[in-house]
């Protein structure tokens, strides 16, 4: 199966793209796409992957189609294929 | 005392007179410093039911407790006056080297009276005070006036705040400087302005006494080193300006004066564009090594040279929220901004709404006259040109337009609607006169209510609700009896970070997790080590309910009444069309519960109003016994 996912913030980069297409096997999760990321783009880990290579570092987060933040407990629920993922990194104030 | 010096300046500007004052220790153990002092000292200070712009009304400064130490991000002060814009409590927080000199000159707070017949430019040389003539300062720009200061004395060790000309020229969205830092909101600089007070600068010579000078240093050495990893990481690149996109995402960013959430050309004003194309550097507040201010430079074209501080706050008022797709109008519009000392967010805001009178039909080309624009100008959503404009013309209160705006949206709007029969107030987007942030309330429903009963107005500082809304910690379309308490918790968490003050971005470099639990007993040894007390988890909770009870207790005196916890029409009313936050709005029912179950949570009454015994509870008796029901 296929995911879009778009970077945001330092994800991009450190990327240097805004968004790639990952091509994930079926029932892929959401801990996969951060997997697949920090095999892809190591130095990722440490800013926006923690260094288990699986979760996100805070304050970077994952979310699903602008309309779903995706929460720690929630890494492990299934993508469906076509699906848009959002790596963002939140700031607060301003 | 250790930490403090336990004085208090008051300098009368109506008879240059000047006295201390001198607070014992349990008055610091109850109000710290930052925006909680200052607010306490406008409460003792102010004419009850004055008008901002008079005499009656104070300037109180409040230092930080942690200024002049080794605590990262503690270089921070607060700032308090009866606001032009919302009559309530107007507290700001700027962060400078201004509240490290302060410290040194041994001065807890300031608190400024009167009114002067002339310009004045106040130096607080440590202990004595010099009432001098500022006329050579008037119509300098901020940065231009700070420096004038500094040459003056030839002294780069003394550090001014200073108006710029849109203080002077009583302006209600005017901020005041400090080291190209700004007391930003609730229109301070035109109270500074109607005091004739240009600026105030002050040169200090002593040493920070603290309890335990060695613990201090090991514990911020600690916090030192962790900001210099993962959670400040994106402060230090990108800076806030990186919340573009993601609000843009969110379908929150607002859009032609909140009309939308979603922005077509977001990409070409995000903090990543900003990055790649005009980031001339980052720089660092007083005591900070996060360093998260990005400085955007334009280089050629009409606004050749405009430097700008870009915050994310900025940029959506000055770009997206004006329709406008051009960064270097954006440098351009802040840099005015800054230079001319008005709050961005605020005059976005105001000229956004004036844009939507434009394209109504409301106002033509004519009303954008004045002496620098004798043809006037178009001035529909997306013109980066007609927003610089702008920008000037509300600091100089140019032409009929300049005047209008200066008054912020509103007055602006009230003066319209009765001039015209209009009703341009559906699209005023304040709250208490404070003009709204840049997150799109519609689809925040904890955030709506925070920021409803807000006692500066339309302020994300100071409530932070939105942080369970847009990380997904509660359905942020819907309500629930949760949200009461989330709204309680979250502004009295950012209360004691706008108390200390120490500023939020260090949240997560005490021990990695930015809750209570990760942060206050981190900060009890902080204050313990400094002031020699013996504070705790409790302790440390207890200084936002206290801050905050504060400020409300203040706007209660002032008049404060259920109604004034409100939203703006527009997001009642005016659902967005496009983007995951479309066809939402806050209804009369939802924000009614919303402030019921809010009120509930705060042990106040149904109206809104604090109980003596609470008031008692928070050590405050001589409060309860003013407005304590």
């Amino acid at each position: 199966m296929r995911v879009q996912v778009e970077l945001f913030g330092l994800s991009r980069l450190i990327a240097g793209e805004r968004e790639i297409t990952l091509t994930l096997e079926e029932g892929a999760t959401f801990r996969d796409v951060v997997r697949a990321l920090a095999k892809q783009y190591p130095e990722m880990i440490g800013d926006v992957v923690q260094p288990d290579g699986e979760t996100m570092q805070a304050p970077n987060i994952l979310n699903l189609d602008g309309r779903r933040m995706i929460q720690p407990h929630q890494m492990d629920e299934n993508l469906g294929d076509g699906d848009r993922i959002i790596v963002m990194s939140m700031s607060a104030g301003g | 005392m250790h930490g403090y010096s336990g004085r208090v300046l008051h300098i009368d500007l109506t008879n240059r007179k000047r006295w201390v004052e001198s607070k014992p220790e349990e008055w610091y153990k109850t109000y710290i410093g930052g925006v909680s002092m200052a607010t306490r000292l406008c409460w003792e200070n102010i004419e009850t039911g004055c008008d901002p712009l008079s005499p009656g009304n104070p300037v109180c400064i409040a230092n930080g407790l942690f200024a002049g130490t080794p605590v990262p991000v503690g270089g921070k002060y607060g700032m308090a006056s009866k606001s032009p814009l919302t009559g309530f409590i107007g507290d700001s927080l700027s962060s400078s080297w201004f509240t490290v000199s302060l410290k040194r000159a041994r001065w807890d707070g300031i608190v400024v009276h009167g009114a002067s017949e002339e310009w004045v430019s106040v130096l607080i040389d440590d202990d004595k005070v010099d009432f001098r003539d500022a006329s050579d300062l008037v119509g300098l720009s901020t940065t231009e006036a700070e420096e004038a200061i500094r040459e003056e004395f030839g002294d780069d060790q003394i550090r001014s705040a200073v108006i710029g000309p849109a203080g002077e020229n009583l302006v209600r969205i005017a901020n005041v400087s400090n080291d190209g830092r700004k007391a930003g909101r609730t229109g301070h600089g035109a109270v500074w302005g109607s005091k004739k007070l240009k600026a105030l600068s002050v040169r200090g010579t002593h040493g920070v006494q603290v309890a335990d000078p060695e613990e201090l240093l090991k514990l911020s050495y600690d916090i030192l080193e962790a900001a210099q990893g993962p959670h400040t990481q994106k402060y230090r690149i990108l800076g806030t300006s990186s919340n573009v996109l993601n609000m843009n995402k969110l379908g929150l960013l607002p859009t032609e004066n909140y009309r939308e959430g979603v922005f077509d050309d977001a990409e070409l004003i995000s903090g990543e564009y900003l990055h790649e194309h005009y980031k001339a550097k980052t720089i660092a507040c007083a005591q900070c090594p996060i360093a998260c201010e990005q400085v955007g430079h334009v280089k050629e074209g009409p606004y050749a040279e405009a430097m700008g501080h870009v915050e994310y706050e900025s940029l959506f008022a000055l770009s997206s929220n004006c329709g406008v797709n051009d960064m270097e109008a954006s440098i351009k519009a802040i840099a005015n901004c800054n230079e001319l000392g008005t709050d961005t967010m605020s005059t976005g805001v105001t000229i956004s709404w004036a844009m939507e009178c434009f394209e109504r039909g409301i106002f033509t080309q004519e009303d954008f006259k004045c002496e620098r624009y004798p043809e006037g100008f178009e001035a529909s959503f997306g013109d980066g040109m007609a927003m610089v404009r702008l920008t000037e013309m509300i600091a100089h209160r140019d032409g009929y337009m300049g005047d209008l705006l200066a008054e912020g949206t509103r007055r602006a709007s009230a003066k319209l609607d009765e001039e015209r029969g209009t009703e341009s107030y559906q699209w005023a987007m304040n709250i208490k006169g404070l003009e709204t942030p840049g997150y799109d309330a519609r689809a925040l429903k904890t955030f709506a209510v925070g920021l409803a009963v807000g006692t500066r107005g339309g302020c994300h500082n100071r409530t932070a609700a939105y942080d369970p809304d847009i990380k997904g910690w509660v359905d942020r379309f819907s309500v629930d009896e949760t949200r009461g308490e989330l709204a309680k918790s979250t502004e009295e968490y950012a209360a004691v970070y706008d108390t200390l003050p120490l500023c939020k971005f260090i949240r997560r470099c005490f021990t990695g997790k930015a809750d209570r639990e990760g942060a206050w007993p981190a900060i009890a040894k902080l204050i313990n080590a400094t002031t020699g007390w013996e504070f705790d988890y409790d302790d440390v909770d207890l200084i936002g309910e206290r801050a905050h009870t504060m400020k409300k207790a203040f706007n209660v005196r002032e008049g404060w009444t259920r109604e004034d916890d409100h939203l703006p029409y527009r997001w009642q009313h005016e659902p967005m069309t496009k983007g995951p936050s479309a066809g939402h709005i806050v209804t009369d029912e939802e924000l009614e519960y919303l402030k019921d179950i809010y009120y509930e949570a705060k042990g106040w009454t149904e109206e809104g109003l604090i109980p003596k015994e609470k008031l008692v509870e928070l050590g405050m008796e001589d409060v309860a016994e003013e407005i304590g029901v």
